[in-house]
């Protein structure tokens, strides 16, 4: 009736530790705290309980019968191990986590296109002392002036001069 | 300035004469005139270069083959003899009042045009400044966007150790718990077996101390006083003998 020896992974805390994000450092700090206390309880407790010195007492205990009883009930007994129920909701947690973060993932590299878009367009743009005042509103929309709804120069409101 | 303008329009009516109207119309309807395709020249950085203020240098360079340097001036001075002594121009008081507006002008310009021209262009100088330095601010903070989205893509890498951790921890808590009912399991068999043990241990003591404690009492209540009395004296005798047996070797 030994411990079994279960598949523990190994944890690189460190390498952890560095892709957490500042935000949810604390609740890495507390989840750390918690796997090493538990770690550390496992370590203190021997894997095999003190095998118990059976010819010893038969002969100290003068009830007859009493000790054979007792080992023999004692080798029958077997201990059940302990039923585990959170593994699966942890394995539906990591799909679904999984799922969320190809998502964001997705759309991390939708905005990466975007932003590298808008450098190539920087980057290719004519210097500024080349520029006319059309490639000026090719270039950048906003500057454009709408003399339609502005109509007299400065084609727009005072207040933005 | 204006005969500069007459002489490169001649250029260009000269270019384009050879079309005619019926081209002209052929070649918008294709869409392809060289003045859609070409890419606009940029501008030019100075005017035109002049001498003396006024006259192009075009004039003196075209005259220069055929009458050498002094061509030009010649032509001049002999334009202006001309005119005033055919009285084509006719010195009037306009002059005088020419003459002096023109010398104020001149002065004024020379003076201080240098100085205008460096404040005109620091206008556009710093419009320009302000434009590239958004540019680069759009530019840095643009990189820098694309490092903390690439930055978060790793981090969220990063998952599957939560996991394996959480994994982990139950696995450990499972283990605990299945040793914990080990060790408890064998630590209540071996208390029953001890107390059985003491229990015996507790019986034999008892008896024995009983047993002791009887035949003290049977001892004790079976010396009759005549024998106590007798033992009492035996115990001075034997005491006097001592004495005197030490009082004689002190």
């Amino acid at each position: 009736m030994a411990g079994r020896r279960i598949a523990l992974k190994a944890i690189d805390w460190v390498a952890f530790a560095e892709r957490v994000p500042p935000n949810q450092r604390s609740m890495f700090n507390a989840l750390k705290t918690r796997s090493d206390a538990i770690a550390a309880k496992l370590a203190s407790l021997p894997e095999s309980p003190t095998t118990i010195d059976w010819s010893h007492y038969r002969a100290a205990v003068a009830r007859a019968g009493m000790v054979d009883e007792f080992e023999k009930k004692f080798k029958a007994l077997q201990i059940p191990q302990p039923v585990d129920t959170q593994t699966s909701a942890i394995t539906a947690q990591e799909a679904e986590s999984n799922k969320s973060a190809s998502a964001y993932i997705e759309g991390s590299t939708a905005r990466i296109a975007q932003y590298e878009q808008q450098l190539d367009k920087f980057k290719n743009m004519i210097p500024f002392d080349q520029m006319t005042v059309d490639d000026l509103n090719d270039t950048f929309p906003e500057t454009k002036l709408d003399k339609v709804k502005h109509p007299y120069w400065p084609h727009k409101p005072i207040a933005e001069l | 300035m204006l005969s500069r303008v007459v002489l490169v329009s001649a250029n260009a009516l000269k270019g384009s004469s050879p079309l005619g109207a019926g081209l002209v119309q052929a070649s918008r309807s294709l869409h392809t005139t060289s003045q859609s395709l070409a890419p606009v020249p940029s501008l030019p950085e100075k005017g035109g270069k002049v001498r003396h203020g006024i006259f192009p240098e075009e004039i003196f360079q075209l005259l220069y083959p055929k009458t050498g340097v002094t061509g030009p001036y010649m032509l001049g001075t002999g334009l202006l003899l001309y005119m005033l002594s055919k009285e084509i121009y006719v010195i009037n008081h306009e002059t005088i009042a020419a003459l002096s507006i023109g010398t104020v002008i001149v002065y004024g310009v020379k003076k201080f045009g240098p100085d205008v021209a460096a404040f005109a262009d620091k206008l556009n100088e710093d419009k320009v400044a302000k434009a590239q330095e958004v540019k680069d601010l759009a530019m840095t903070s643009l990189s820098q966007a694309i490092e903390e989205e690439k930055k978060e893509q790793w981090r969220a890498e990063g998952r599957s150790l939560l996991f394996d951790a959480k994994k982990n921890n139950v696995a450990m808590l499972l283990e605990t718990n299945y040793r914990e009912r080990l060790h408890m399991v064998t630590h209540e068999v071996k208390r029953r077996l001890d107390y059985q043990v003491a229990l015996q241990d507790l019986n034999r003591r008892m008896e024995q101390e009983h047993m002791v404690n009887w035949v003290e009492k049977s001892v004790v209540g079976s010396i009759t006083p005549q024998q106590e009395k007798e033992s009492i004296a035996k115990c001075i005798s034997d005491l006097k003998a001592l004495a005197k047996s030490t009082q004689a070797m002190a």
